[in-house]
């Protein structure tokens, strides 16, 4: 970030009152500026799970996934109003899922795992153009995801707004993905060829300064799919052909001059079609030190199961599935991320553990057997030039 | 703006500019702004809003004096009553220019009902002053204001290397002709020596100091910035510069940050978020800016 381009909410007043002169009209879209500089971005993340617990295992080894993910990016100034950016990512993703869940010799429930049979890499290539005005900006991305067994190709349209005198900052956005499902044969049989989708999406949300201390966002995101939805990788998974869902999305920061710290505090619930709700809460607290910020967190997640869950899949219904995912369960993260600013250099650490387990959740619903666990690191280097 | 003023430029090639040609095109734009907003020029806008105080007449507004007037009044919300372009009729009470009796605290209460920005009224007819005796000094903005208006016009007319320097306040237009960022000097209040240099290349720096003028009163030693809200001169950090993209937000920060306390500049500068340096009575220093100052690159 520009270090004289600071985001209090005096500075932004006051530059948005020098823009109405025209000594400060070449800076006129202060508040809402192409970057100043190119950036360039790295990032590399590792996700691994935890191996399956093997008393809950039927037949398979008990290693589960590792993906690798890498991202490029780069933003550029275009002229004094817009920006365009590229941003290519890479998902290596290897190791074994849960392929169904039967019954042991007891009638007890556990896992028959897919054995080391998946690896699978995927690319996205992603361009952005951006143009900003002296209220806001408004930016148009088109993706496409290329994979073994999946092609996306969605297009995004997203704008924003400053009003009440830059203390508001209204936004939208709208997006829609046109998916094409091919399945690989590998170890495990695939009973699907050819299957498509299409997801439309709708956000409108809004933030607000409170005080020069304070503030606070609220945002309603609306989502609709149609086509194939269910996990071909999976023996028993027969989900609906639409899926509905809805997100209310509420955060508050508050920053503590005396600690130079903001407690962050970020709450959303989420409903969909097939039954599934949910609450996520979490708690950050931001530490700033003279060129470092350090970000503990804790996130708290509890959702209720999809009305077709089983943890043994009922065959007999219309749809069914026991992929833990939807499932009833609960599950805590605990995580910090950690950023330095070394002039154009910024680099970034973030690592967090996630536990799953179905008696941490606020629903009822039986456990299921597949329940994850995992750890998740990442780091990044930025570097910002002229 | 009776100041001392240093501009260094380096023309830009292929456009008929010399030097002599825009050092004329600035002190026109400055002699231009002096005549509007100085209150020591009885035709300038300031003295015409003055001598309309108290009776029942609005003088009309143009877009940019409403806007000086509109930011005028963002600092003065943001400070809390601090920063108020009314407060000049205190020195009235506090003279740091005479030699005898410097102080007339009797004349404090009287002077205190004619100060006060909230009592301003600015309506789409222009503004006016209530109170008859009532001042505004726009002094506190059209310095920075005027070394911002400054680089515009150089920026227009195709300089990208130039230095402005109005009574100590700089503005900057790219890097030197080396390439190299400006390199400017911090002054140590009590001193001629520099503390230190800071380098700066499409930035301002501003610096508000309390030590320029001083009067003995009570056995105490007391700066020229006054307190609107008490009367009294405020007994705040020495001086504070603070670093932004523009000279005027800079100064509004620096300027804010000397009319409260020592403790009380820390938190707003920090809040504010622009780089800055503070000198407190003792010489010391403090602030993101004390860290990169340099000496030997003056």
């Amino acid at each position: 970030m520009n270090p004289l381009r600071s985001n209090s909410a005096f500075l932004r007043s006051l530059t948005r009152t020098l823009a109405t002169l025209p000594a400060y009209q070449a800076a006129a879209a202060l508040a809402d500026a192409p970057p100043a500089f190119t950036e360039v971005g790295v990032r590399y993340s590792h996700y691994s799970e935890d191996d399956i617990d093997a008393s809950s295992v039927i037949f398979g080894a008990p290693s589960r996934y590792d993906i690798d993910i890498t991202q490029l990016w780069i933003e550029a100034p275009v002229g004094a109003s817009w920006s365009v950016a590229l941003d290519v990512q890479n998902d290596y993703q290897t190791g074994a899922s849960p392929w169904f869940v039967g019954t042991d010799q007891n009638g007890e429930p556990g896992v028959i795992m897919s054995g080391a049979s998946i690896q699978d890499n995927r690319v996205e290539v992603g361009v952005a153009t951006r143009y900003f005005w002296a209220d806001g900006n408004a930016g148009l991305n088109v993706s496409r995801s290329d994979e073994d067994d999946y092609e996306a190709l969605s297009m995004a349209f997203d704008a924003s707004w400053n009003t009440a005198g830059n203390t508001r900052t209204w936004t939208t956005s709208v997006s829609n993905s046109r998916d094409k499902v091919n399945p690989t044969q590998g170890v495990i049989p695939v009973f699907v060829t050819d299957e498509e989708l299409d997801t439309q999406s709708g956000y409108f949300g809004v933030s607000q300064i409170l005080s020069r201390t304070a503030i606070v966002r609220v945002g309603l995101n609306y989502t609709y799919s149609d086509g194939y939805l269910s996990d071909p990788y999976k023996l028993n998974d027969q989900r609906p052909q639409s899926h509905e869902r809805i997100a209310l999305s509420t955060g508050y920061r508050h920053f503590l001059i005396d600690a130079n710290a903001s407690v962050q505090f970020d709450y959303r619930y989420y409903a969909d079609s097939w039954g599934v709700d949910s609450h996520t809460v979490e708690l950050g607290w931001a530490q700033h030190f003279e060129r470092t910020t350090l970000t503990p967190y804790f996130r708290y997640y509890s959702q209720r199961e999809a009305d077709f869950f089983e943890v043994v899949a009922d065959l007999t219904e219309p749809h069914f599935a026991d992929d833990y995912r939807l499932s009833s369960y609960g599950a805590m993260t605990l995580g910090a991320r950690w950023a330095i600013n070394l002039g154009d250099w910024t680099f970034e650490l973030e690592g967090e553990r996630y536990w799953s387990d179905a008696n941490w959740g606020l629903y009822d619903g039986n456990s299921a057997p597949a329940l994850v666990d995992f750890w998740r690191g990442t780091m990044a280097i930025i570097w910002r030039f002229d | 703006m009776g100041g001392p003023a240093t501009l260094v430029i380096a023309p830009p090639e292929g456009r008929g500019t010399t030097a002599a040609s825009l050092v004329g095109a600035v002190e026109s734009r400055l002699a231009t702004l002096e005549r509007r907003y100085s209150r020591y020029l009885a035709d300038s806008l300031v003295s015409t809003i003055n001598r309309a105080a108290g009776g029942g007449a609005f003088t009309r507004l143009d877009p940019e004096s409403a806007a000086l007037l509109e930011i005028a009044d963002q600092l003065w919300r943001s400070s809390g009553g601090l920063f108020d372009i009314t407060s000049g009729v205190l020195r009235k009470a506090w003279r740091f220019d005479a030699a005898k009796t410097p102080v007339d605290l009797s004349q404090l209460e009287t002077l205190q009902k004619k100060v006060g920005w909230d009592k301003v009224e600015r309506t789409s007819e222009g503004v006016y002053l209530p109170v008859k005796g009532m001042e505004i000094d726009l002094g506190g903005l059209v310095k920075e204001y005027a070394a911002d208006c400054a680089v515009r016009l150089l920026r227009d007319e195709g300089v990208t290397s130039g230095l402005i320097e109005l009574a100590g306040d700089v503005a900057t237009i790219g890097c030197q002709p080396s390439g190299k960022p400006w390199q400017v000097a911090i002054r140590a209040p009590q001193g001629s020596d520099p503390l230190g240099g800071i380098a700066l290349s499409n930035a301002a720096a501003a610096t508000s100091g309390n030590y320029a003028r001083t009067l003995r009163f009570e056995g105490r030693t007391y700066g020229h910035l006054l307190n609107p809200l008490t009367g009294w001169p405020v007994e705040g950090p020495t001086s504070v510069t603070a670093i932004g993209e523009n000279c005027l937000s800079a100064g509004a920060v620096s300027t804010i940050a000397c009319l409260q306390s020592p403790e009380a500049a820390m938190v707003w500068l920090s809040e504010a978020g622009l780089p800055w340096l503070m000198i407190d009575h003792n010489a010391g220093y403090s602030g993101p800016l004390a860290t990169e100052l340099d000496l030997s690159a003056l």
